[in-house]
């Protein structure tokens, strides 16, 4: 009786300790690209996976820093826990307190403190920053698993060998090292499996261009739906798994068992170190003719995941020999202080609308010109006139997306005619509603409803907004971002704010699905390059940005990201005359009047709009 | 004296400090080459630091060494012709028994025929033969110190050094093994400098033995010197079982005890003078009442096997009694002592010198 009770509450665990895994397994091995439907088993992933230049470098990357730190962390550290294992008792505690508690340091707080002290000492973020960020983060682990075995061996040993005529080093390495050789071993497991499992402390030191398996995997996910990294997140937990178990398995000792050990700690000895140098030979042959074309001209460029199609980056560096170091982000929030810190000299960034206005204001942009950019004038004038909301002089930014925000609406499932916000207080739609999880989006929902700019800065609208968004919570499902996209599609909710390019995407899976700018008006959003003022190739900068503005190039780039371009000379190109014509992708200039662009508010506004949002999520 | 000649190793002034602990104070102790000499002394009394300090473990904080005329004071341990047997064996486990004894011949680059040879020699020498192959774990206690000092005698030093070798061992193997040292010794024909804390196992083996307590070497001599004259209450205490007893020197061989005068043959203390005598056990001779210089009750009497351990108080002592003859409990008895048995020592002079009844 008691054995069963035992038995389940052991099985509850594993199932709530390994359920996410799990799902995540599956989903490496589903065909469908949605989430919420199996399609079928099928390994494609995991061969798409390692076709893909990019996630081969990024796993290249890995592996040399997680080998390169493992092995110079063990270094230090065993030098390190020599040192320390001679020292007096109480200095001893003393230097093992200190090096403990960078291990129990929330790895956040390492990874910005590492982050600024390299921008302190002028280091260029990059791989070289990474790899000494993971040397730092490993040697603790290294010296707490080296340790007990230096405590354990007698010290006996290492003298009667000088008193047989061994000099220091001999010694050592003849007598002590063959002892602790299992505790160095397994803290260098240890230290190649943190350094392998490591995220938040490579995304805070990393530079353009490099990336390791999970930063790659972080920013291909904010991307949206890619299959292929569950099955890399799936080799990951995998890899990671059966490090765990070797260094599990490495330092047994009981006396019997001391024989067997010494064979294990030779395949850990000699086999693994071997097959390891043999990894990073071959990638490093593979590295370098990939980078080869690395030449003297370069432009760095900062952007949205996804938001470029690789050819053009292929096609721009054939044309102009200049090589281009590629590097995403998830958020405008996330892009604007990496500029602000100078840490990294971005050649050519593209953040939105109210960014750029920020940006301008605290000086950080140089101003673009245009004599180098002939190609501004393939972009309709109409847009430059909207960009003077954040950009009033035109003189800072090129536009490269647009968008608008709209209410997505399964035809089948709703009735009523959708042509103004007013559906989403409609009680029919109880429990059927989908919102976005974002501050500025409810908001601009609640306000151009009833009238007001989305900008608003009036207490009154502001409060009457909040009344409303309260008033409208019971109805709403759920309060989400990406799964809007994935819910509509599955036919799970009626009714979803939603932005225009996901729109088009979702009715190519789903054609019951409409999209609608409600008659109020809404908010565009507009997406442009821009050149930070510490740009080191400026006027490759702008050799960037005028190839993008290149009708055949942003057709290109159209067709890959699917948001709507300003560009039209892309337009003219386009086609399939139904994308062509299409009311989503190219809104008339009636559809626009009434929307706007955001605009930055000011801190105090900004927290206000928060503490509003917040008393709504709590309602 | 000694032939200056003869002098293998002398310590000159050695003094040592552990923090605040003054563990040696100006040491001085010549050794003998050939010589098996003991140091003997309670746990913690420096016998350890004094052998590190010549294995070259530990650097004295004054003072020198000389080895064969040279001042070896701060030669690293690697460059010194000898060699230590460490109290816990020290073998090296991730090596076989043949590994183990090579070591030290692989580092002086000998020929492998030689290394052979050797291994196969030293390993008859310690009664181990055909023992090559084994890993040093799986061997018993005994067998690894015979193993230990294989390793060592195979450099041919000049001093071989033990650091207690017998102190984890049980009794019977204690005694078979001592005697082997015994044997090695004279056979190898080197010196040995042999640390313990067991007063039997020094004066079992050694040709001269030296006493510490507290950093300070309290006598150096014989086992038989040692024994019979004590030059303080401290060496007595600790070398076999004996009387201590406060006394006035009378005169020239007469010795007031207890009230009682003996003669003795001790002569230049003085007149009227305090000292320590020391009386052992076997050397009281329990007689008729009348007979004796003294007389007193037997209070407490145990068989010990070869003989008797008898408790008798006279004038307000217990004095210790050995003796093959059985007298009964509650017995009146006389207690006599021949002259040359009464040993007299000067009063000590500081706590190191007194008696402390450790005898571990
Ligand atoms: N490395 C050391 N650090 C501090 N004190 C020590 C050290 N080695 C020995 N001692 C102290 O020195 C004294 C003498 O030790 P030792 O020479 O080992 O004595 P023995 O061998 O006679 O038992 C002891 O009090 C011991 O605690
Ligand atoms: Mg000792």
């Amino acid at each position: 009786m008691r054995n069963t009770f035992r038995k389940i509450y052991l099985a509850l665990i594993l199932i709530l300790l390994y359920a996410p895994i799990a799902t995540l397994i599956v989903l490496s091995f589903n065909s469908s690209k949605t989430r919420s439907k199996w399609g079928g088993f099928t390994g494609k992933w995991y061969i798409s996976l390692f076709q893909d230049t990019s996630i081969m470098n990024a796993l290249y990357t890995t592996l040399i820093i997680a080998f390169v730190s493992a092995l110079v962390a063990t270094i230090i550290g065993t030098a390190a826990s020599i040192g320390i294992n001679t020292m007096q008792a109480r200095s001893r505690t003393f230097f093992m307190t200190v090096t403990n508690i960078p291990m129990l340091n929330a790895d956040i707080v390492t990874g910005i403190s590492l982050m600024l002290l390299f921008i302190a000492c002028r280091f260029t973020l990059g791989f070289s920053t990474i790899l000494l960020a993971h040397i730092t983060f490993n040697i603790p682990y290294v010296i707490l698993s080296v340790m007990p075995k230096l405590k354990q061996t007698n010290k006996s040993t290492y003298e009667a060998a000088l008193d047989l005529g061994a000099s220091p080093v001999y010694a050592f390495m003849k007598v002590v090292f063959p002892d602790i050789l299992p505790g160095v071993l397994s803290g260098f497991l240890l230290a190649f499996t943190m350094s392998l499992d490591d995220f938040i402390i490579t995304h805070f030191t990393k530079g353009p261009g490099v990336d390791t398996l999970s930063t790659k995997i972080y920013s291909e996910v904010r991307k949206g739906i890619k299959p292929e990294m569950y099955a890399l997140s799936t080799l990951l937990f995998v890899s990671v798994l059966l490090l765990m178990l070797l260094i599990n398995m490495s330092p047994k000792d009981t006396k019997t068992a001391k024989h067997k050990v010494f064979n294990k700690a030779m395949i850990f000895g000699r086999v693994i170190p071997v097959s390891m140098i043999l990894i990073i030979v071959s990638g490093g042959i593979f590295y370098h003719v990939e980078s080869g074309q690395s030449g003297s001209e370069q432009v760095v460029v900062y952007n949205w995941g996804e938001y470029i199609d690789p050819d053009v980056i292929d096609i721009f560096e054939e044309e102009t020999g200049i090589h281009v170091v590629y590097e995403e982000f998830e958020t405008n929030e996330i892009m604007y202080p990496k500029i602000q810190s100078g840490a990294i000299a971005y050649d050519v960034v593209c953040p939105s609308d109210y960014m750029i206005q920020r940006m301008i204001e605290n000086n950080l942009l140089a101003k673009i010109d245009f004599d180098n950019v002939p190609n501004i004038a393939n972009i309709d004038p109409d847009y430059l006139e909207q960009s003077t909301s954040f950009d009033p002089t035109n003189e800072y930014s090129v536009p490269y997306c647009f968008g608008t925000v709209g209410i997505l609406y399964n035809k089948t499932m709703v009735s009523d005619p959708v042509d103004s916000w007013d559906i989403l207080w409609n009680e029919k739609y109880n429990d059927n509603i989908l919102m976005q999880d974002s501050v500025r989006d409810a908001f601009a929902v609640a306000l151009k409803r009833n009238g007001a700019s989305l900008n608003s800065t009036d207490v009154s609208e502001l409060q009457k907004a909040m009344n409303d968004l309260i008033k409208e919570k019971p109805l709403v499902q759920a309060y989400v971002i990406d799964q809007v996209r994935d819910k509509m599609i599955g036919n799970e909710a009626a009714l979803g704010v939603i932005y225009s390019g996901e729109a088009i995407y979702t009715q190519q899976e789903n054609p019951d699905l409409e999209y609608v700018i409600p008659k109020e008006g809404s908010n565009v959003w507009i997406d442009s390059w821009v050149i930070p003022k510490n740009a080191e190739n400026k006027e490759n900068a702008e050799a960037f940005i005028n190839f993008l503005c290149r009708g055949d190039i942003a057709l290109k780039n159209f067709e890959y990201i699917t948001y709507s371009t300003p560009n039209k000379a892309a337009r003219e190109l386009i086609e399939d005359e139904s994308i062509r014509n299409s009311s989503i992708a190219f809104p008339t200039a009636e559809d626009l009047k009434d929307c706007e662009t955001y605009r930055f508010l000011g801190d105090d506004v900004d927290s206000y709009y928060n503490e509003l949002w917040n008393k709504v999520k709590a309602s | 004296m000694l032939n200056t000649q003869n002098i293998l190793i002398d310590f000159k002034n050695i003094s040592k400090t552990y923090g605040n602990n003054l563990v040696l104070d100006e040491l001085n102790l010549s050794i003998k080459e050939n010589e098996f000499l003991t140091l003997l002394g309670p746990s913690g009394c420096g016998k350890t630091t004094t052998l590190r300090i010549l294995g070259g473990f530990e650097k004295p904080d004054q003072g020198q060494v000389i080895f064969d005329g040279k001042d070896i004071t701060s030669l690293p341990p690697n460059k010194r012709n000898l060699n230590t047997v460490f109290q816990k064996y020290a073998l090296f486990t991730h090596m076989t028994i043949a590994e183990n004894i090579a070591f030290g011949l692989k580092i002086s680059g000998k020929s492998k025929t030689y290394i052979d040879d050797k291994i196969k020699y030293a390993l008859k020498l310690v009664n181990l033969d055909g023992f090559e192959d084994r890993q040093a774990d799986s061997l018993s206690g005994g067998q690894q110190q015979r193993i230990a000092i294989a390793r060592a005698i195979v450099n041919e030093p000049k001093v071989l050094l033990l650091d207690e070798p017998l102190g984890a061992l049980d009794l019977k193997l204690r005694q078979d093994m001592s005697y082997e040292l015994i044997r090695l010794k004279n056979e190898l024909g080197i010196t040995f400098i042999y640390v313990t804390h067991d007063q039997e196992e020094a004066l079992t083996m050694s040709d001269t033995i030296v006493v510490m307590n507290q950093g300070y070497i309290q006598q150096m001599g014989t086992p038989e010197d040692i024994y019979n004259e004590p030059q303080n209450a401290f060496v007595a205490d600790f070398i076999g079982e004996s009387n201590i007893l406060p006394a006035i020197m009378i005169e020239d061989k007469l010795v007031e005890i207890l009230g009682a005068r003996f003669a003795c043959v001790d002569i230049g203390f003085g007149k009227n003078k305090p000292v320590d005598v020391v009386i052992r056990p076997e050397d009281i001779d329990l007689v008729k009442p009348e007979e004796g210089t003294i007389q007193g009750r037997v209070t407490h009497l145990i068989f010990k096997g070869v003989h008797y351990e008898m408790e008798v108080m006279a004038n307000g002592y217990e004095w210790l009694v050995h003796s093959t003859d059985m007298v009964e409990v509650g017995q009146e008895v006389g207690i006599h002592v021949d002259p040359y048995d009464i040993q007299i020592m000067n009063k000590p002079e500081s706590e190191d010198e007194e008696a402390v009844g450790i005898n571990e």
